[in-house]
């Protein structure tokens, strides 16, 4: 599981907050969470070694607290144009091209209300979204009921 | 009538840039300009913070070199304390930091530049990227992937893996180093190596290949900064700053870092975000200096270490004679450089006081006035503060290495694109050039966007004709 984020950049933080969260809580064997800035390169040969993985990370453009579950598909048309941030199904590619194999991935979002610099603490609405992201990594986790999974 | 062509946005760099040539009547480069066209401002909304917040807060500039600007903050913040932090703590902080270099350098030479290096400028566009080199270079890009895993577990191994890692402080480090963390960290560096002087072996025979982008690719002279050792040895944290003109000569030498504004001034464009700075006694805009790999080897008499001597004497072939011009050996600087830096992390892992206890000088606050200096991958990073009575910031100054190669860079991208831009027929690969002169420096536009003063910014309305209609201006 691997929350991505700025601390500083208000509720771009709530992908490694939560990381940080579950990371605290009892977790099932063989898990292994995350908290990064961002997505780079050498998380690939990580990836290609796990059988799935959930990535955690901050929406904008949404309903402020809107929490949504979508399954991924490596995509190797989303190379970035520089190597400070990977998008998630750009390194599932990077996996599959390198090492033959992706695992199965899905990402978790919450959609933030404010993404200002120097902001190191989450607005209302993400602070309750939060709560709903973890509930949704433990559905996803097979301790709940699965939700609905969106192809993204 | 004249045109100006635009590259926007820049790929394969970190940060957001945009590159516009100016044509002449005849289709000829008149002018080449870089602009970064982010704003963050992080000098600003540092002011009224403690001054104990700013590692964590300036490590937030960058996503790729965060360790730099924590060794460079801490170092100002060392001495706003005024202490001497213990030898074992120095060691430690040296460590992390050359763990950075070699997981920073790894992600350039074979992430961002080797599409270019070893697809070639005129391949397809849409394969002359990360996952190209994947397909037909497997192996070594499985190798740049393992370097970055080596960095990165060295970092995280040393400062644990939070978002906000806290294990260099003021002072000095949080806890000591344990043996079984040494062990850890002792049993991945010979791996390393080995991915280092095979890629260096293979890099050695593209080189040939590359003898007239290497006369075109920021050629032109300038001086060369970096911090070296008291010795005059290749140095990453701490030493004195040393200014060697293109002709080999030294032309600042020892200066202590806490002097930097001695030698070096500021100046602003209002067509960019980025600072300009330059040698200060040459004045600007001729005082034009680079920074960072090609700069340190440039200016180290030796690098101290086994292979990277014999990568150095190597590096120095070159060229004829005097320090290696070319900003395209950049790319060669960065491979000797991992080899130094994983040579230099075992010897530093195998000193006798390395897991020594006494890793913090604690105390308060005892000046107004704090500078930290530090060669982050790209190069010299100044961290500079001050603080009221309380321990609140009231400024702070931040030049980073892509600050400092900014006169440097539009030289450069100006020589490349005279070179092979014409503007009656426009191709690809010469644009993909322009682009790849200025991937040469490695820049990292995210930490190189800052404020200097009132930020000058300028607006112009063109028509389609290229007439200015209308214009604003904030100075």
């Amino acid at each position: 599981m691997i929350g991505y984020g700025s601390p500083i950049r208000g509720d771009d933080a709530i992908g490694p907050l939560a990381a940080e969260a579950l990371a605290a809580q009892p977790l099932p064997p063989g898990l292994t969470v995350l908290a990064r800035h961002v997505l780079t390169a050498e998380l690939a040969e990580d990836l290609a070694a796990v059988d799935r993985v959930i990535f955690l990370d901050a929406e904008s453009g949404a309903t402020a607290g809107t929490v949504r579950v979508r399954e991924l598909q490596a995509d190797a048309s989303r190379v970035s144009t520089m190597a400070h941030f990977h998008d998630p199904r750009e390194l599932l590619a990077w996996c599959e091209t390198l090492y033959g194999r992706a695992p199965r991935a899905w990402l978790v979002t919450a959609a933030g209300a404010s993404f200002d610099y120097a902001h190191c603490r989450l607005s209302p609405a993400a602070d309750t979204a939060l709560a709903i992201m973890l509930a949704q990594v433990r559905q996803l986790l097979g301790e709940g009921p699965a939700p609905a999974a969106r192809r993204g | 009538m004249s045109r100006i062509l635009t590259i926007d946005p820049v790929t394969r760099i970190e940060g957001h840039a945009r590159i516009t040539l100016q044509l002449g009547d005849a289709g000829e480069v008149t002018d080449a300009r870089f602009h970064l066209t982010q704003f963050r401002g992080f000098e600003k909304f540092c002011e009224g913070r403690p001054y104990r917040e700013m590692p964590a807060l300036t490590a937030r500039t960058c996503g790729i070199c965060p360790v730099s600007h924590i060794v460079a903050s801490n170092k100002a913040c060392d001495d706003l304390l005024s202490v001497t932090v213990p030898p074992t703590a120095e060691k430690l902080r040296r460590l992390m930091n050359l763990a950075q270099i070699v997981q920073s350098h790894a992600l350039s030479f074979f992430h961002l530049s080797s599409p270019d290096l070893l697809l070639g400028w005129d391949a397809d566009v849409g394969s002359r990227n990360i996952f190209g080199v994947m397909r037909q270079h497997p192996e070594l890009a499985k190798d740049g992937i393992r370097l970055r895993q080596i960095g990165q577990t060295i970092i995280e191994t040393l400062g644990g893996k939070k978002i906000h890692p806290t294990w260099v402080v003021p002072g000095g480090v949080s806890e000591p180093l344990s043996a079984a963390k040494r062990d850890s960290i002792l049993a991945l560096l010979p791996e390393g190596l080995d991915i280092a002087k095979r890629s260096y072996a293979f890099y050695k025979t593209l080189v040939p290949r590359f003898t007239e982008e290497a006369t075109h690719f920021g050629a032109a002279p300038t001086l060369f900064l970096s911090l070296v050792s008291p010795r005059g040895h290749l140095e990453h944290y701490d030493g004195v700053l040393r200014i060697k003109d293109a002709n080999g000569r030294i032309v600042e030498d020892q200066v202590p870092p806490g002097e930097y504004t001695r030698i070096v001034g500021e100046a602003a464009e209002d067509w960019s975000y980025m600072k300009f700075p330059y040698y200060r006694p040459m004045g600007y805009p001729a005082g034009a200096y680079r920074v960072g790999p090609l700069a340190r080897l440039n200016n180290a008499d030796a690098c101290g270490t086994p292979y990277a001597d014999v990568a150095l004497a190597e590096f120095r072939m070159l060229q004829e004679q005097g320090p290696v011009t070319s900003s395209f050996h950049y790319h060669y600087a960065r491979l000797v450089e991992i080899i130094y830096a994983i040579e230099m992390m075992d010897r530093l892992l195998k000193e006798p006081d390395i897991l020594g206890t006494r890793v913090r000088a604690r105390a308060r606050s005892n000046r107004d006035e704090g500078i930290g200096v530090a060669e982050a991958p790209r190069g010299t990073l100044m961290h500079h503060y001050r603080i009221d009575e309380d321990g609140l910031i009231t400024w702070i100054n931040l030049i980073t290495a892509t600050g400092h190669n900014n006169l440097a860079m539009n030289q450069s991208i100006r020589q490349l694109a005279q070179a092979y831009v014409d503007g009656n027929r426009l191709q690809e690969g010469m644009l993909n050039r322009v682009e790849a002169v200025i991937r040469c420096y490695d820049p990292c536009l995210s930490c190189a966007s800052h404020a200097f003063g009132a930020m000058p910014l300028l607006v112009e309305l063109r028509n389609a004709g290229g007439q200015v209609v209308d214009r604003l201006c904030r100075d």
